[in-house]
Formats: C-alpha cells, structure tokens, sequence
C-alpha cells in the first residue's frame, strides 16, 4: 500500500509520468478470471436485495413499437425514427463515405447502416463476437475492438457485404481479456493517437494498477502505449473538446453502496494532468470515501470530477456539439447519453443529458427525456450512444429498441421512414 | 467469428423441430441425459437469449451449431414460448441431504435468489436453476468459474469465481428456497 501511496503522489508531482510509461508489454500479465478482493457488502447498501440488470432484447424490435412518440426536447428540437431493426445498438462511428458502423455488447455484431436517398439500409457486418462495443474509423479503416480481439478492416466501406479477413492487431494492443468492465470505447485523439479504456475488473477491489482501471493511448498500429488516466472505474465514452482539445471522458460509479451514489462522473484530463489518478477504488464521486476499500486519506490528491452526472445512471457516450444546425447556446457544450440505472429501486437517467462547460467544470441539464415514467417507475428506452451527422443533427442510439433517433432543429427535413 | 451469410434454410414445422430438441432434452423439456440440461420451466427470455447467442455464434457449443444455425427469429421465439409453458420435474439424480443443507447455506450466502429468484426458478435472462440437471449446473458452474461465458451479462462470474470446487459442488444440490443478492456490476 505504501508504494502505490508514494506512486501515486508521485504522478501528481510530476503530472507527466504517463508520458513517460511507454513500455506495453512491460507491464504484468492480468491475472486470469476475477480479483479475489471484491469486498462489496449488498446487504449493508440499505438497498432493494432483488435489484438485478434489466434484460436486452436480442431481437428486433418493431418499428410500430419504438418509443419515438415518448420522446421529449427542448423547444424547437423533433426526434424522428432514424434506422431500426439492429437490436443491441450502441456505439456509432461514421465512414467517410456515411456509413454508420455501429457497435453491440452481448449480441457480438457489428452492423453497417447505409443512408441511400433517405433511406436506410441495415446490414451485419460481423457475428459472434465477444462484446464489440469499440468501434473507430480513420482512413477508410474500420477498428474493431471486441474484448478479445481488435481486428482493422482497410477500405470496409468499399467491401460490406464481404468484409474479408481483417489486419489483426490483438498481440499488438495486449489487451487483457477479462470480461467484467472490459468491452471497449476507443477514438482516435487530435494527437492521431488511439484512446482505448481498461475498466476495472469488479465492481470495487483493488485493482492491479498497471493493467486496469485506465484510460490508455497507442499508435494506431498498437506500439507505443501510455497511461493517460488512471483510478478509472468504467468509462465507456469520451471526447476532446474543441477548442481546448482536451479529453473528457464519462465513468459509472460502482453499485451497492445505495441508492443515491455514488454518483457517475464526468471528468477532464486537463493539460499536463496526463497519467493523473482519478480514484477508483478508494475515493469516488466529490470526496466520497469507498465504505468497503479503506485508506487513510482516500481522496487525497484524487482529481475531482467535472461534474456529477447523477446515482447509477449509467453515463456511456459523450460527444461536444460543433454543429451549425443547433442554436448557438449549444456550441461546443457536450451531450452524454445515460443508458439508466439497474442498481437503484427508483430509477434513474433513460435520457440523453447536456453538460454545459465553464472551464474545467460543467453543470447538468435535461436534453431528450420521456423514457422513463417515474410515476410508474418504468423504462420505455436506453439511450447509450450520441453521434453528430453532417448535417449537425444529433443521432442517439437506443440498446433496448435497438434503433437510433435523429434529432434535429428548426426547419424539420423528410423522415426516412 | 462469421460473416453474416444469406442462407435460407428449409423452414422445419415447430412440432418436429421440439421433438428433434427432446431427443436430447427430453421430450417434456426434462433431461435424461447427463449434461444436457432441462429446457422445462425455464424463462422465456433466458431460452430466447441463449438459442439466439448460439445461433450467432457468440456462445460457441458445437454439437449445437448444426441444430441451431439456421433458426429465424420467430423460430427462437415459439421454442422458448413452448419451453416456457413445460413444467419444470427434478432429475433423478441422487442427492445427499448434508450437501443440499450445506448447498442451501452457501446460495443463501451468495445470495442466489437475488436474480435466479428465492425459489431458484429464474427470470428475464437469468436461467432457472432449481430442477435443472445437477451434473450439468457443476459443470456449467465450473466453467463460469473458470472462464465467463461470452454472452452472458458479468454478473454470475464474480460471485461464482471465489467458490472452491468442492462446495460449489454441494450448492448445486440445493432444492430448497433462499434469498438475498449477489456481488455484481
């Protein structure tokens, strides 16, 4: 303990140790299956003792039976059925030539949705694969980061209804393959540099420092890995701001510890805080010590988060608006897509969230609402990922309906259904 | 992994592709065979899921493939609806009551019942447990413990993977109620 205290202490000193740590197979092998430490306590949460994960349809949902009609916006604001009949949608990522590649969890497919004349085409890309929820497109290359593999498809958008066989590049990366908090969000950064997430691999435990629980970044082809955030308990989606260029990224708080947190975060890499330690397991949420791993001081030198984004809401994707079609007030403000609670007797979030920036903090508002119906205490949809279209368009996709919604201002365009 | 194929099978009436399951699950749903486990009484969503995740290829059981690769859709949903409706009957596999009581300790301290409902009969995506095949639930347990099953959400592994062999063994023998939730997410 005392060495990972003076390890700590000595990443905020210096702030740039992250960028030092260049060594990928340098650090140890993770150690198979689960930690043996996950010291949570449910039954001292206070908690509803039969709280469990809601169910996600692997099927196709019926476009007569999408929520659209529920959703709320702001005035001014419509949302409109986009494309459907992909059950399990989550990550999006956009081809240069418009293809939305969109990623899945437990299903294993990756789709390809094309936009010819207004309407949408679906196709499966890939099946069974293990949780391919990373997804990335950079010169005609389509990455697939599933929890055991990473494939790059060159030239995908000339070859969908045959993709081939892809560059491998699983060894290069020598990413863990444990499954808990392990399937992937990754985005290439404005440094050309490939962001790839390790979550923590429990629900809270100590975690080996050197493998889980981070924010990494490598070249392209897999080499050159560096620690860019750590004490990380699951973020699955992050962005760069605009003007600033620096990272923030969402992380879901750990469960069983109540009803009300603590709370999701939402955080910034500020500039030469690189390899900063955010800390999981021992302090969450703003200056909440963890009631189960216990240390002296457990927030001490932890950078705070920018924003509490709410109790068990499952903050997934997060994307700044730099659109022409939104009014202004929106410019370079963040949208973050919270897929819901399943750890807390009311639930919570089934929206997609606006933080809007001052600085290096950020307050919460409402964006897209009307999922939940609190007084029934149901979920009619489970928002998990946001994407800006050309037009400056919002697309968000929707795990339980598996569709995406377009959400637009102003002059309405034609629907494409 | 596959790619997505466009190959369309000659659509088999419901009737004789049940019966073609109950060769092996048993014609009522109830296995007799050792490992195969009991597809009666188990939750509708839970049979959906797992035929469709093997369909894809995501949870890989190959004497299954053949059986399951061309079903549509529709198809995963009238067997699980037919599976749903059957009633669940224990096996007659032998049992020793000091390892049912001491089974019945250890779900109630891991909790069980917290998603396989207190009487272990399952819901949603979580599989009943009470009356399946007690040879099939060691090795499926063995396996979860070991590697977690692609497909399956995280949540049994954790709990599952810090019992030693030999309890793990008795909990499986467990028929009786319990409560309480497990350590997930």
């Amino acid at each position: 303990m005392t060495s990972i205290l003076s390890y700590r202490r000595s990443i905020l000193l210096a702030g740039v140790l992250g960028l030092l740590m260049t060594a990928g197979p340098a650090v140890a092998q993770a150690p198979p299956g689960f930690s043996p430490l996950d010291k949570t306590k449910p039954a001292e949460s206070k908690q509803d003792t039969n709280l469990k994960p809601h169910p996600t349809p692997p099927t196709v949902t019926a476009l007569d039976k999408l929520p659209v009609d529920k959703l709320k916006l702001p005035n001014g604001f419509k949302a409109e059925v986009w494309s459907h009949g992909h059950p399990g949608a989550r990550t999006m990522v956009r081809g240069d030539k418009g293809t939305i590649f969109m990623g899945t969890r437990l299903i294993g497919r990756v789709y390809a949705i094309t936009d010819k004349d207004g309407k949408r085409e679906v196709k499966t890309l890939l099946t069974g694969l293990t949780q391919p929820n990373g997804l990335e497109f950079k010169d005609g290359a389509l990455y697939v980061f599933a929890i055991n593999k990473v494939f790059r498809y060159d030239n995908i958008e000339d070859k969908l209804d045959n993709p081939g066989d892809p560059v491998e590049l699983t060894e290069k990366f020598n990413l863990p393959d444990t499954v808990h908090h392990n399937w992937k969000y990754v985005a290439f950064g404005p440094d050309g540099k490939l962001y790839v997430q390790v979550g923590a691999n429990c629900n809270i435990c100590e975690v080996n420092p050197g493998i889980h629980a981070q924010i990494r970044r490598y070249n392209a082809d897999g080499t050159g890995m560096e620690i860019v955030a750590r004490g990380v308990r699951n973020t699955v989606g992050f962005d760069w701001h605009p003007v600033t260029k620096e990272l923030w990224f969402t992380d879901n708080g750990r469960d069983w510890a109540g009803n009300d947190g603590p709370q999701d975060e939402l955080n910034r890499i500020a500039k030469g805080q690189e390899g900063a330690f955010y800390g999981f397991p021992y302090c969450h949420a703003n200056n909440v010590p963890d009631p189960d791993v216990k240390k002296p001081n457990p927030c001490q030198g932890v950078v705070l988060p920018a924003a509490l984004t709410g109790p068990h809401a499952g903050g997934l994707g997060i994307k700044f608006y730099t659109g022409n079609m939104f009014p202004k007030t929106y410019q370079n403000q963040a949208f973050i897509a919270r897929r819901g609670s399943w750890n807390r007797e009311k639930k919570f979030g089934y929206d997609v969230a606006l933080a809007r920036i001052t600085g290096g903090t950020a307050k919460i508002e409402p964006f897209l609402t009307g999922l939940l119906d609190e007084g029934k205490n149901e979920f009619y949809g489970r928002p998990t990922y946001v994407l800006q279209a050309p037009d400056g368009a919002l697309l968000v996709s929707d795990e339980q309906n598996g569709a995406i919604y377009r959400i637009s201002y102003g002059a309405p365009r034609t629907a494409g259904r | 992994m596959f790619y997505a194929g466009s190959a369309v099978a000659q659509p088999m009436p419901l009737a004789e592709r049940i019966t073609l399951c109950g060769t092996c699950h048993g014609e009522d749903g109830n296995s007799r065979m050792q490992n195969i486990p009991s597809l009666a009484g188990q939750p509708e969503f839970y049979v959906l899921n797992q035929l469709f995740l093997m369909r894809e290829g995501v949870r890989r059981i190959e004497v299954m493939t053949a059986f399951v690769k061309d079903l549509k859709d529709d198809e995963l949903d009238a067997l699980s609806k037919h599976y749903a409706k059957l009633a669940a009957k224990p096996s007659d596999e032998p049992t020793d009551p000091a390892l049912v009581q001491r089974g019945t300790e250890l779900a109630n301290a891991r909790r069980c019942g917290s998603c396989h409902l207190p009487s272990l009969a399952g819901q949603d995506q979580m599989p009943r447990v009470a009356k399946q095949r007690i040879d099939y639930l060691i090795v499926t347990m063995k396996s979860y413990r070991d590697s977690p099953r692609p497909g399956a959400d995280t949540a049994p592994p954790s709990p599952a993977s810090r019992i030693p062999t030999s309890p793990r063994s008795r909990i499986m023998r467990r028929r009786g109620s319990g409560a309480g939730l497990p350590v997930f997410c």
